[in-house]
This record gives structure tokens, C-alpha cells and sequence, in this order.
């Protein structure tokens, strides 16, 4: 990875660092890392701050540049980033604030399978989900759309491929957005773009995508766990995954696209990596419609992964997946950019939204929400790594106030890959995550090595700095006991 | 040819089946680093969209506005090769190439 950062960082409070706006020209407001004390220390040991000042110099962005406590040095903006920017002040939509893989984001399934009963069977479910989600490099899912296809799956999101019976209609209501951002403009997107995606709807990718049971094994809040079906010792399924080559391909066609309209507009940029235009003009609007067509084909290639997961379920344990309670809990983006308002000054503006490793956080009572969650706030799923555990939490009125509605993604790495290999050395990590009791298995050669439990940061501390800042609240700790990944 | 064995090293151990088909890329720019990304790229699709993989360069042309390479590619064995990782993209961020004695050095990052 990178170098250490060495700017300045001042304490506002005990989960907040500000970078002044002095720091560096061009910086049009501070940057706001949330972290406590040792997290700050592994935080300044990559550029990833300077990344987060660098974001600061986006014409018309808003308040601060932020950056929650699972930030990692990223591409352009840092892992864990979030901007929000006004149009109205000239503000711009950066493909590097949204990532390659749009729309990578992550699902919990809730069951009523009691841990104490499916114990015996764990290697056989691991085994049978490995063997039913696609997953790793060349492996195509079990449909392959065509081109018109793909353009009316990514104009109707999630519910196109619930209706082709891959899902069910409960599952729409559980998904942010219902699974289907309006005004996406597939007819946008590059034939390469639409060829990297016709066979990888509903396929798991690699790298730190993965499909885990986990054990809901401490519950903080009832209530919201309640309302969730959150059960104490019951099993869960967690599914991370993304837009696969398809949103990949729309990244790479806007950072093209892109390259010299910060020039054609005046706009001076700290790193070539953070390529935008301003969100009004025509370079902006082409990839706003394009990347929403790709969170579309995101949250169906996640619908599909569900499906398959609930057969694999039910081939293991002989009972179909409605009797199983394999109901969505939530479904929720983490690389994103969308419009949403917020008070700014007293005023309520319409502003572009970048979360890059950052998950949408709503509060109670906000519109956005189902029935359901209206009253505890917007389910927040964060994994954490292969070995420890991951939350699942609820946005809180912090989040609107002071993150744009947003809070943390994961546990947030501390080793490069890199590092993690060289640190594997002489080990045996499929062996070692078996001895803390969890099954796994991989395609990749070096895929357990690069994600194993010691290249993360503690996911403990990453969501105790948001609780403590009120803004997302503990909900229940899930422990993984299988994993597949690519 | 060190590039692409970079990038494929990156993906795993690739092994190619005997049948081969030839290419012809060129591609322009300003900036000679553009050149050897935008390279790679096609390298990248080819391999994730059609699996093939490159076997050997004839002819290339490097200069600091053009790039041209001309060789064969041959289809990936999927059953034989052993896969690390899949790599989503070629990176602009530090990407770097400059000319040293006999060739060219280039530092350049895979988003996995």
C-alpha cells in the first residue's frame, strides 16, 4: 500500500479528526474522519487521509469530506468515503466516488434453523452453496441474458428477475431503493459493458466477495432485532457481491469518458483518479443514467444469489425455504452515488450522494423506509471478516445530521493483499478458520490467504465509533461458521 | 510481453490450449502510460469476456503518441489453469511508465 500520512489531524471529539481546509489549495472544505484513538493510529498508516482531503478540493462539495472509521486507501477517494456535492453550486458526480464495482453491496436472509440443530450439517450447507452460486474467475451464472434483456432487467431492478421466479415478492420491499433506482439509462451503456454482464447475473465474483452462515449469536437490541426476525441462535445468510464485469466495464467507459472534461470545465484535480463533471452537464448526467443501470443489474445479481441460496438450503435441511423463515432482512448498496435531501443551512437541498464503502444509514421515520423498519431505522449490515463476526445495526437521526445519512461498511482493511500472502506464510488458514470453527471454501488459490481475519481491522471498534457518535445503533453480532468465496 | 505477464500473473496460472488466432491492436494518446493501460485493458476483456490469453507478440510499436502490437492469442484452459483472483480493472491511479536502459519500466495497479 501506501506511504503513512503525516497532515495534520485535529480532535473535534472522541470519534471525530478534522483535516482543516488549509491544509492543501483547493480544499473547499475539511475533511471528518470518524475513529477513535487506536483506530486513528492504524488509519494514518496509508494515504487514505490525504485522499479524503483530496476529495475536499470537488467543486460544490457540501460541509465536510468524510470518512468513516473502516477507511482504506482506495482509488481516486478513499475506502469508506462519502461526498455529498450540490448541483446547485456547481457541484459534480466523480466515478471514482462510486468505485469500479457499482453497487457492491450486501444482503443479510434471515432463518429459523436453530445453530444447535444444523450444527452436524454445516460442512454439507458450505458445500452445497459452493457448489450451487457460481463463484470465481470464468464462472458464468446459471442464466445468460441477452442484450434486450439486460436492458429491461437493469430498467426494472430487482423485480424483473423476481418475476422470472427468482426471489419472492417480499424480497422487493426488503431492498433499498425496492431494487431498482429510477432513471437508469441502460441504452447508455457500452456493448463491451453489456457483454461483461450477460453471463454474470447471479455469480459471487472474488476477491472479498463472499457467501457466509453466520449465527445471530448476541442480540443488543430487541426490539429492532424483532423486527428484523432476528433470533438468537438461529441461522443467517450473508451475501456481498456487486455489478460483476458489467458495472466494472461502466466504470472504466466514464473514467474514459472522462478524462478531460474536468479541463473542458475548469475544474482542477489533485489526482487523475477523481475524473467528474459537473452533475447537470451532459458528461454527468450520461454516467449518473449508465451507473444506476448498473446498481440495477447489482441488486438482481444479488436476487438471484438469494434464490440459489434458498436451494441450497433446502436440498440440505429437506424443507423449502418458506418453511426455513429465508426471508430478506435487507438488502442494502455500499458503492454508490445518489440524489437525496438533505437540510443544508436551514434549506433543504437536493445533493449527489457518494458512498464508496460507506452504507446508507436512514433514521427512524424516514420515507424512504418499509413499514417495518420505519420505527427502529433502516437496517445497516456490516460484515466484518471470515473469522470474528458482523453486525447488523440501524441508522440513526446522527447520520442525517452529520454523515448524509450514512455510516460504515465493513471492518475496513489493514493489510494489503500483499502483505496478508507473505503474512500466510508457512500457515494454514482454511485449517486455522476450522479451528475457530468455520467452514470454508474458496476457488482461488491465495483467496483465504489475502481475506483471512488478520488483514482486517477489529469490525468491534469500527462499529463502536458509530455507535458512540449516535450514528447507527447495535442491533445483533453474528458469527460466521461458513464461507464460500471466488 | 512482461506487462501482460504481469497482469495474467495477477489472474493465476494460466494454461492455453494449441489453437491460435492472431490480433492487431493500436491505440493513441498523449500520455505513453495511456497507451500501456488501455493495452492491458483489451488484455483484461479478452480474458474475461472470451477467454483467451496472449501467446506471443510479432510486431510492436511503441512510441510516445501510438502503440501497435500484433501477435497471437490462444483460448484459456479453464479446467487446467489455477486461478488466484479475479481483476476488475486496469487502474489509471500511479500509473507510471518510464524508459530505462533497453525497454521500459511501468508500474501499474489492478482494482480485485
Amino acid at each position: 500500500m501506501a506511504d503513512n500520512y503525516t497532515g495534520p489531524l485535529e480532535r473535534i471529539d472522541a470519534t471525530r479528526w478534522r483535516i482543516p481546509k488549509s491544509y492543501k489549495p483547493g480544499m473547499h472544505v475539511d475533511g471528518v474522519i470518524y475513529a477513535d484513538d487506536a483506530l486513528i493510529a492504524a488509519i494514518k498508516q496509508d494515504k487514505s487521509p490525504e485522499q479524503v482531503a483530496n476529495v475536499a478540493c470537488l467543486p460544490g462539495i457540501v460541509k465536510y469530506s468524510l470518512a468513516m472509521p473502516d477507511i482504506h486507501w482506495g482509488y481516486g477517494f478513499c475506502i469508506g468515503g462519502v461526498a455529498a456535492t450540490d448541483p446547485q453550486k456547481g457541484g459534480v458526480i466523480s466515478p471514482g466516488g462510486v468505485g469500479y464495482d457499482i453497487n457492491c453491496g450486501v444482503r443479510l436472509i434471515r432463518t429459523n434453523i436453530k445453530f444447535t440443530d444444523a450444527r452436524l450439517q454445516m460442512g454439507k450447507l458450505v458445500d452445497e452453496l459452493f457448489n450451487t452460486v457460481p463463484c470465481g474467475v470464468g464462472k458464468g451464472g446459471i442464466v445468460k441474458f441477452s442484450k434486450p434483456e439486460l436492458r429491461k432487467l437493469m430498467t426494472e431492478g430487482s423485480r424483473f428477475v423476481v418475476k422470472r421466479g427468482f426471489g419472492w415478492e417480499s424480497d422487493i420491499e426488503s431492498t433499498e431503493a425496492h431494487g431498482c433506482i429510477p432513471d437508469a439509462e441502460p441504452d447508455l451503456l457500452s456493448d463491451r459493458a453489456l457483454s461483461r454482464g450477460s453471463d454474470q447475473c447471479g455469480t459471487l465474483g472474488s476477491g472479498n466477495h463472499f457467501m457466509e452462515i453466520q449465527v445471530v449469536e448476541r442480540i443488543d437490541d430487541a426490539n429492532a432485532a424483532g423486527a428484523m426476525g432476528l433470533v438468537e441462535g438461529n441461522l443467517a445468510v450473508m451475501i456481498h457481491s456487486g455489478s460483476r464485469g458489467l458495472g466494472y466495464q461502466v466504470c472504466e467507459d466514464a473514467l474514459q469518458e472522462l478524462q478531460h472534461t474536468p479541463r473542458k470545465y475548469g475544474i482542477e484535480l489533485p489526482d487523475k483518479q477523481l475524473v467528474c463533471a459537473p452533475i447537470d452537464s451532459k458528461e454527468g448526467k450520461t454516467y449518473l443514467g449508465a451507473m444506476r443501470a448498473a446498481a440495477n443489474f447489482a441488486w438482481c445479481n444479488r436476487q438471484i444469489m438469494t434464490h440459489l441460496a434458498r436451494e441450497a438450503f433446502s436440498n440440505v435441511l429437506g424443507l423449502p425455504a418458506e418453511k426455513l423463515g429465508m426471508s430478506l432482512v435487507y438488502d442494502v448498496a455500499h458503492n454508490i452515488a445518489k440524489m437525496e435531501p438533505y437540510d443544508v443551512d436551514g434549506k433543504t437541498c437536493q445533493l449527489c450522494v457518494h458512498r464508496k464503502g460507506a452504507t446508507r444509514a436512514f433514521p427512524p421515520g424516514h420515507p424512504e423506509l418499509p413499514d417495518r423498519y420505519r420505527g427502529i431505522g433502516q437496517p445497516v449490515l456490516v460484515p466484518g471478516d471470515m473469522g470474528r463476526a458482523s453486525y447488523v445495526l440501524t441508522g440513526q437521526a446522527g447520520s442525517m445530521e452529520h454523515t448524509f445519512g450514512s455510516s460504515c461498511h465493513g471492518a475496513g482493511r489493514r493489510m494489503s493483499r500483499g502483505a496478508a500472502i507473505r503474512a500466510s506464510k508457512g500457515r494454514n488458514i482454511k485449517r486455522e478458520l476450522a479451528e475457530r470453527g468455520v467452514v470454508a471454501r474458496a476457488r482461488g488459490r491465495t483467496g483465504l490467504e489475502e481475506e483471512q481475519p488478520d488483514a482486517y481491522k477489529d469490525v468491534n471498534q469500527v462499529v463502536d465509533v458509530l455507535h458512540s457518535a449516535a450514528i447507527s445503533h447495535r442491533v445483533a453480532r453474528l458469527r460466521p461458521l461458513g464461507v464460500i468465496k471466488g | 510481453m512482461p506487462a501482460a505477464e504481469a497482469l495474467y500473473a495477477a489472474i493465476g496460472e494460466l494454461a492455453t490450449d494449441n489453437e491460435k488466432s492472431p490480433f492487431h491492436f493500436e491505440f493513441e494518446s498523449n500520455d505513453p502510460s495511456v497507451l500501456l493501460r488501455d493495452f492491458l485493458n483489451e488484455l483484461l476483456i479478452l480474458f474475461e469476456r472470451d477467454q483467451l490469453c496472449l501467446k506471443a507478440i510479432i510486431e510492436s510499436t511503441f512510441t510516445a503518441s501510438r502503440l501497435i502490437v500484433a501477435g497471437s492469442m490462444a483460448p484459456v484452459n479453464l479446467e487446467r489453469s489455477v486461478f488466484h483472483r479475479e481483476v476488475k480493472a486496469i487502474t489509471y491511479h500511479e500509473l507510471n511508465i518510464r524508459e530505462v536502459a533497453g525497454g521500459y519500466e511501468a508500474t501499474f495497479i489492478v482494482d480485485i
